[in-house]
């Protein structure tokens, strides 16, 4: 049997184990003297080590083997963790990663294992001088017979096979055939011995049985691995069952990620043709049309909530890997950080957890390297010395936020502001910022504070980068600042990509659609509703002021000849911040298939991509972010 | 009609590959099971003829599951799935009342060897 077909699967299911790993190990140092954690760390080692040596990959299952050895002792003896030993398992995880990819991909190990397996086995050898009793001597309960003494009946001896796995196991398979045959009695070596290492597979007993040399041989022999058995020397040959029959019963299989993209993007384009020959089937009085319209729409339907549904991948898969990343940055940087991940089973489009995954990373590293103090300042600032970051995911409503809180300095806003005014970003007479300035500012291209380079966050902020990604999965990011106190981003994101439903809105003789992801309502503006605050246009919702925006102004569109006696208002909502946009005239609701889009230098930051309506024509994706 | 299978393992690459090598030879691999408690629900719902049983399984290990099954059918047919060094955890499986075992790394000949062995 060729292996080679099973090296993916390997490899994902390897690297699950090697997360619970590192997981459980994260949980072991929080609480080093419960070992409550070591049962799940052996059993995920124990996996990799059977799946490795089944592949054929030695040095994996070499290391994991170790790791084994050493965490049986622990288990044995209750020892808690030391902080060399936890950093010990930590580097070995480490390892088994290399080690892994490395086989995966038919490469050499790398150097410096051999040391590290020297320093797993001491460790697994040096269990604090009370080493437990060697497995042979674990008490196991003789319960298969009766006795030892001399018994009754024939001799027998049986000598297992030479190659023969796991002797003593097979040897208690044999003694149990045995007992079905009659009473067994004066098993030599003792079964307890059986156990041990030093087993060599052959065994005597006496047999009390009425059945004949003959069939007792051949019960015997056929608890397989038997070598010979002497009473009569004669061997039974086994039938061989005829192997045929290809029956591949699966129930999972594993697809290429960019099959399921293109799936969606083809669903895409039916649902949207869909649309169209809905709209050709009303303008015909022809009940097949409608008929066979209407069906293909449900199932183009249904054929998008299946894919949309094969997409969804839980947050845990991605957030998984951070409670490492922070723990290793928090030691190298020497400041004691509690990190904690919710809403970890909330499902997102997997292509937008993948395109979030970065960012996320990034902002973390901002987080504990900018963000959280040095244990003496917090101490000295009257904060508790464990700084918090907490990284959590909740749905609210279409859309999924995703929120990254530290307990650390918050953004300094007199150096922004002095920044900002440096390069021009902002009046000379604007003496404090809004938490929207403030995001306005340190989100563009190149804005950084930062004092010194370190090689963990690397030049200043980069929060540009995150907010461009954001905006081009149709999201929206925002902070909340307080210093002194700490600082949350928040990354509202669809939940799913490529189709989503969208508000189709004209404004001169352009269509443009307005994703509903963030639409709260729409409502018809009478002239003299506005009025104007501050200089801004606004108009009073329910007792509540929505700033306006026109997109028609915005756009630098000309104005109508004719004034409207009414306009629509699309109400935008971003967290708790909404703003009500002004378009000529809402044309309806649609699904539609968002086209990637990149944006040309000097482009209104309005627009989140383009689509292809079904009848051909392109229109631009309105940026609900860049709007609010 | 080939003998009905009931694979658990709590890796899918081992069911996977057990079921592959079932499948080959004609075999009816009828369900999976992750745990011990699944096992032992799917026995219920499946009697399938053959068990193969990973030893060690999140939620209840495949021994604590071998004496439940023994319990429900005393002739159930359970193939216990070791690795190398499990020895005595083994030996425990079979006092349980698990009929044999394979090691792995599994060479298919073995697996299928055992397998008609209990099947008898």
């Amino acid at each position: 049997m060729d292996v080679r077909q099973y090296a993916d699967l390997f490899l994902t299911e390897s690297r699950e184990h090697l997360t619970a790993f590192n997981q459980l190990l994260l949980e072991w140092e929080r609480d080093p003297a419960a070992t409550t954690s070591v049962g799940g760390i052996f059993r995920a080692v124990h996996t990799i080590k059977g799946m490795a040596a089944t592949m054929g990959y030695a040095p994996v299952a070499d290391l994991a083997h170790r790791v084994e050895n050493l965490l049986d002792g622990v288990r044995r003896n209750e020892r808690a963790a030391n902080a060399a030993m936890l950093d010990l398992l930590f580097r070995a995880a480490d390892a088994l990663e290399r080690a892994i990819s490395e086989s995966v991909a038919g490469g050499d190990p790398a150097p410096g294992v051999a040391a590290l397996l020297a320093e797993l086995d001491r460790e697994a050898a040096g269990g604090g001088g009370t080493a437990g009793p060697p497995r042979s001597q674990r008490p196991s309960e003789p319960v298969i017979l009766p006795g030892t003494g001399p018994g009754k009946g024939r001799g027998v001896v049986v000598v297992l096979k030479a190659d023969a796995v796991l002797k003593g196991a097979r040897a208690v398979l044999v003694l149990r055939r045995a007992e079905q045959l009659g009473a067994v009695s004066a098993v030599a070596p003792a079964p307890v011995a059986f156990e041990s290492d030093s087993f060599d597979g052959s065994f005597s007993f006496r047999l009390d049985a009425g059945a004949s040399d003959a069939a007792v041989v051949a019960a015997l022999t056929s608890v397989g691995d038997v070598d010979r058995v002497e009473v009569v020397q004669e061997v039974a040959e086994k039938d061989k069952a005829a192997a045929g029959v290809e029956a591949l019963r699966s129930r999972h299989i594993r697809v290429d990620l960019r099959r399921l993209d293109q799936l969606m993007n083809q669903i895409g384009e039916l649902v949207v043709a869909r649309g169209r020959l809905a709209a050709i089937a009303a303008r015909f009085a022809e009940p097949d049309l409608h008929d066979v319209s209407a069906r293909i729409a449900s199932l183009a339907g249904a054929l998008q909530t299946e894919i949309v549904a094969a997409r969804m991948v839980p947050v845990w898969q991605v957030f998984d890997r951070f409670p490492r990343m922070v723990r290793d940055l928090a030691h190298q940087m020497g400041k004691q950080i509690a990190f904690r991940v919710e809403g970890k089973e909330i499902e997102l489009d997997r292509a937008i957890l993948d395109e979030i995954a970065d960012p996320l990373m990034h902002m973390l590293r901002n987080a504990v390297d900018h963000g959280i103090e040095p244990t003496e300042e917090r101490v000295a600032r009257g904060k508790p010395a464990v700084g918090q970051v907490v990284l959590a995911a909740v749905r609210e409503r279409s859309t999924v936020a995703i929120r990254l809180s530290d307990d650390g300095r918050g953004i300094s806003r007199d150096k922004v502001l002095g920044r900002a005014r440096q390069m021009g970003l902002v009046e000379a007479d604007v003496a404090a910022l809004s938490d929207e300035d403030l995001f306005r500012i340190i989100s563009r291209a190149g804005f950084s504070t930062a004092e010194k380079v370190t090689d963990v966050s690397g030049r200043g902020v980069g929060i540009d980068v995150v907010t461009n990604a954001m905006r081009s999965l149709g999201g929206s990011m925002d902070v909340r600042s307080e210093d002194g106190k700490g600082t949350t981003f928040t990354l509202r994101l669809p939940a799913t990509l490529a189709i989503v439903r969208a508000l189709m809105v004209r404004v001169g003789d352009e269509l443009y659609a307005m994703p509903l992801t963030h639409v709260a309502e729409t409502f018809r503006a009478k002239p003299g509703d506005a009025q104007r605050i501050q200089g801004k246009e606004a108009v009073l919702l329910r007792g509540q002021l929505v700033p306006l925006v026109r997109l028609r102004t915005l756009l630098g569109a000309a104005a109508p000849s004719v004034p409207y006696r009414s306009e629509p208002v699309i109400v935008l909502e971003l967290g708790d911040r909404r703003t009500g946009v002004v378009v000529d005239a809402l044309v309806g609701q649609q699904e539609i298939v968002v086209k990637s889009f990149d944006s040309p230098r000097g482009a209104l930051p309005v627009f989140s991509g383009a689509t292809i309506l079904g009848d051909g024509v392109p229109a631009l994706i309105l940026d609900a972010g860049g709007l609010v | 009609m080939g003998h009905r299978v009931l694979v658990c393992d709590d890796a899918i690459f081992m069911r996977t590959m057990i079921s592959d090598i079932l499948s080959g030879a004609g075999y009816d691999v009828v369900g999976e099971a992750e745990t011990g408690v699944q096992a032992i629900e799917r026995y219920k719902d499946l009697r399938p003829d053959l068990v193969t049983m990973d030893i060690v399984m999140p939620d209840m290990g495949g021994i604590e599951a071998v004496r439940e099954i023994i319990k429900v059918d005393a002739d159930a047919k359970i193939l216990m799935c070791s690795a190398m060094g499990q020895q005595a955890l083994v030996v425990e499986a079979i006092q349980a009342g698990a009929k044999d075992f394979v090691v792995k790394p599994f060479q298919p000949s073995r697996v299928l060897e055992a397998v008609q062995r209990v099947l008898g």
